[in-house]
């Protein structure tokens, strides 16, 4: 018996044949996520409980394979691509929320659960979750703390890790570990959330609820250009106005947004600026007053501020949309992602698009500018083997334009697959022998997302193709 | 200083090294791991209550003379110091351009950042604004080889690498040594208001379920009993609340009239205002957290959820009268910590009690940790109460870092 029957047939022994999938087109689901590379697994897997994960990381260490964890497959790093083969654990059965207790502003869920769906069980207690990546609609928690995501509120709630008091998780005995912020000792929460499926395997997060604010508004302001809207941004950041959200988008963006969502967003402008304030209505209204006049100053060409919640939910959707909306229009995209210090932003921007044009490919920008995140997204042609190369080259320039203005290679997607090898340009060969000292404690066998994060030791020339359309910034 | 200044419990360092660059604390934890030492870390020794007693003792690591502010661009909201760095310089910078670090630890002209870091401190406002890990973006660290390691870096979003800064803070000095921390900084609110009110006779209940009901988010609010020389306003038969709003102007006083009257309704007459003065009150109460009488007193912390505080401190009422001690509390509506010293009047009627104490809290109030007692005693309480069930986790972390024991053996959690 080959070695691939033996894992299916350990696999259904240990788990029941209804949580095994093993036929050609069930894995070919299981063989990518939202990044270019694909790669079938040996099987894939739908846990339905925790106890179910700890026998699957025995089966898997056993037998020698990896073991992926796979959210929805939103990720644009390929942090959920089996690239060594192996099992794909799947968590579509373990999509549950277990106790929700709004007196403590806490709830207990299952990593399947998708992201947005918390936030409408927790809105009936008036309550809801900060973390908001554009991709909520499918992507779920335990994808989200794997790659510590963040979303447009991170500016003002911070990203998945500032949410999660406690974890359950498979280790790398099969044994089910708990962890919580309340107890002494060192803080295994704190490393396991954006360690991308390296560290364990998460079966159920402890999360923090915060309350829904009185009043909520969302205006729009249009600028001549992207750097001025970055500047509006950094002088709103610095004149301490509590904005919840601060997101730019170019004219590139803004037209494939308004084509698709009809939303409002003026067409003419060359960017836009998203501001969402909340709080108690008085203190919208006087940081309205506030924003509005700092837009003005820094060359606004008009304002507005969303009549109705239906109008600030379009804008929102549109916004959320972007990366989709321009989807339809190109043959294909590359989004980036990156963060430099927020005052960096206009020179960050120009350098996305002096390397744009001497790689000759049109560029979007839509970020969440109140961060300093960045994401660039890079418009080609997939058949066109000269645009393919030129999309990785100014992928990676944009990335070295980043860390040189003080910045980083990743704001809230992970490192994955995809930029393993550009981590030693953040990163020295100690910071990163210190981070494997921790994956030597948590997975010394290398069960868990081998080929991620880490380099391969030298880097490798190899012309990776990339992201084709689809995902969410 | 000299070394007793330094001595932790009964254990005198033999050495005293002060390092001032970063590459002289690299090099003094170098030089410990080659000649077999054990080092303990120093900041402002504020909060060196904490924990076991190291099992062995050689050398005490002093890095208050690493005190610089590295690099601020308040246009970033962000800021880098070093490790030795006061919470007061970092406030007084911060303040300057109008900025603050919530790391709400007590004792601040002393305190450092990297101890305060280390010892995993936790303040009252952390409900609101988030916890002293939420802010750090990033560190520079000396691990016990004397390795310089970097995580994290200077912007406010980052997932490039493991985020080892976690890993640190909390880790009283057991698994490297803090020489650098980045924050990400808040605008300092305009308007800072602590309302003090005395809680008549059977009033608690009533005000927590009327505070509960209104739509104010308090920066904190605790239920304080005793404590008097320390912590502004006076007791009443259910002790005094403290609740310090902070916001514009205009939210603060819209605050203030929904708390008078929630407060009106559960039968408190009389609240004060204090606004010029909200700052240094705030800062007593923080230093109550760890402030002792004498050597006959020890205080606990006790975190959990807010609904069961209650619990906890009628555990820790229970406890103490059957031990004819002395007790002050400070309950916080807002996190669920439940803080609580533990006295008696004379020195010597104090041991006994306090063993006894301990020994039979260990039960009711499993996972309460010590923050201060009285050197002579502290061999004999259990510092972390109850271990946690990622035990093995940690014992496997503290020896992939510090294969020797070098740093603070026997410290932590579990006797890491």
């Amino acid at each position: 018996m080959s070695a691939i029957l033996r894992l299916h047939e350990r696999l259904r022994d240990a788990l029941g044949d209804d949580a095994v999938k093993t036929s050609p087109e069930d894995l070919a689901a299981y063989s990518f996520d939202a990044y270019s590379e694909d790669r079938l697994p040996d099987a894939a897997v739908l846990p339905k409980d925790a106890r179910d994960v700890g026998i699957l990381v025995r089966v898997a260490r056993e037998c020698g394979v990896p073991l992926v964890a796979r959210g929805a497959g939103t990720g644009l790093c390929g942090g959920a691509v089996p690239i060594a083969g192996g099992i794909v654990v799947s968590f579509a059965r373990m999509n549950r929320v277990l106790a929700l207790d709004a007196q403590n502003r806490r709830v207990r869920v299952q990593p399947g659960v998708v992201n947005l769906n918390l936030s409408h069980i927790a809105s009936e207690h008036g309550l809801f979750f900060g973390p908001d990546p554009s991709s909520q609609k499918t992507s779920t928690l335990g994808g989200n703390a794997a790659t510590n995501a963040g979303g447009p509120h991170a500016f003002a709630y911070g990203s998945m890790s500032a949410h999660v008091l406690g974890l359950e998780y498979a280790d790398a005995e099969g044994e089910i570990v708990q962890t919580s912020l309340d107890e002494p000792g060192y803080d295994l929460t704190g490393v396991l959330v954006g360690s991308e499926g390296t560290l364990g395997v998460l079966t159920a997060l402890d999360l923090r609820l915060l309350r829904t604010p009185r009043a909520v508004r969302v205006c729009v302001a249009a600028f001549g250009d992207v750097e001025a809207a970055s500047e509006c941004v950094s002088a709103v950041v610095a004149a301490g106005i509590a904005a919840t959200a601060l997101e730019i988008m170019d004219r590139t963006i803004v037209r494939a947004v308004e084509a698709h969502y009809h939303a409002g967003y003026p067409q003419e402008a060359g960017a836009v600026l998203l501001v969402e304030l909340a709080g108690q209505p008085g203190d919208v209204d006087a940081s309205e007053r506030a924003v509005a006049s700092l837009a003005k100053e820094h060359g606004a060409l008009a304002w507005r501020s969303a009549a109705s919640a239906r109008e600030r939910d379009a804008l929102w959707a549109a916004r959320k949309g972007a990366a989709g909306a321009l989807g339809r229009i190109a043959p294909n995209y590359y989004i980036q992602d990156a963060t430099v210090p927020r005052t960096r932003l206009p020179q960050a921007i120009r350098h996305v698009e002096e390397i744009a044009r001497t790689h000759a490919l049109p560029v979007g920008n839509v970020f969440h500018a109140g961060d300093g995140n960045l994401h660039p997204l890079l418009i080609f042609d997939r058949r066109d083997k000269r645009q393919r190369e030129a999309v990785v080259a100014a992928g990676h320039d944009i990335l070295a334009a980043c860390i040189e203005l003080g910045g980083t290679i990743s704001g809230e997607h992970g490192i994955g697959y995809e930029k393993r090898e550009t981590l030693p340009l953040v990163f020295s060969p100690d910071d990163l022998a210190t981070m494997q000292r921790l994956r030597d404690v948590f997975d010394p066998s290398r069960t868990f997302n081998p080929d991620k994060i880490f380099p391969r030791g030298a880097v490798c020339a190899e012309v990776r193709e990339p992201a084709p359309t689809g995902g969410t910034t | 200083m000299t070394a007793k200044h330094y001595a932790l419990g009964a254990l005198v360092p033999r050495d005293v090294c002060v390092p001032e660059t970063l590459d002289a604390l690299a090099g003094a934890l170098r030089a410990c791991h080659a000649g077999g030492s054990a080092a303990v870390l120093f900041g402002g020794g504020t909060l060196q209550g904490l924990g076991h007693l190291p099992e062995r003792y050689d050398l005490a690591i002093d890095c208050t003379r690493l005190h610089g502010v590295i690099e601020h661009e308040p246009r970033d909201l962000t800021i880098a110091v070093e490790a030795g760095c006061t919470l007061a310089t970092l406030d007084a910078a911060l303040a300057a351009c109008g900025q603050f670090v919530p790391l709400d630890a007590p004792r601040p002209t002393r305190a450092t950042v990297g101890g305060t870091l280390a010892s995993g401190w936790l303040g009252p406002r952390r409900a609101r604004y988030g916890r002293p890990r939420d802010f750090l973006i990033g560190t520079t660290v000396v691990l016990a080889d004397g390795t310089v390691a970097r995580a994290g870096g200077m912007v406010v979003k980052n997932v490039t690498g493991y985020d080892l800064s976690k890993l640190y803070v909390g880790s009283l000095g057991t698994l490297a040594a803090i020489a650098r921390a980045n924050f990400k900084t808040l605008p300092l609110p305009a308007v800072r208001r602590l309302a003090v009110a005395a809680l008549p006779e059977r009033t608690r209940d009533r005000t927590i379920a009327h505070l509960a009901a209104i739509d104010v988010e308090p920066a904190a609010a605790l239920i304080v009993n005793g404590f008097n020389k320390t912590i502004e306003g006076i007791d009443g038969a259910d002790g005094r609340l403290l609740l310090l709003l902070e916001g514009s102007g205009r939210a603060v006083d819209a605050a203030t009239r929904d708390l008078r009257s929630a407060l009106g309704a559960a039968g408190v007459p009389e609240t004060r205002l204090l606004d010029s003065e909200a700052g240094p009150a705030f800062a007593r109460i923080l230093d109550a957290y760890i402030e002792p009488l004498g050597s006959r007193s020890c205080t606990y912390r006790s975190l959990g959820l807010i609904t069961d505080t209650g619990r906890r401190l009628d555990s820790f009422v229970r406890v103490a009268r059957s031990n004819k001690l002395a007790l002050e509390t400070i309950e916080d509506l807002c996190t669920g910590d439940v803080v609580a010293r533990i006295s008696t009047r004379t020195v010597a009627e104090f041991a006994p009690r306090a063993t006894a104490f301990d020994a039979e809290r260990r039960t009711a109030l499993a996972n309460a940790r010590v923050l201060v007692a009285p050197e002579k005693l502290r061999a004999d309480l259990d510092a972390w109460g109850a271990p946690p069930h990622s035990l093995p986790a940690m014992r496997a972390l503290k020896n992939q870092f510090d294969p020797t024991g070098m740093l603070a053996p026997g410290r932590f959690v579990g006797g890491i």
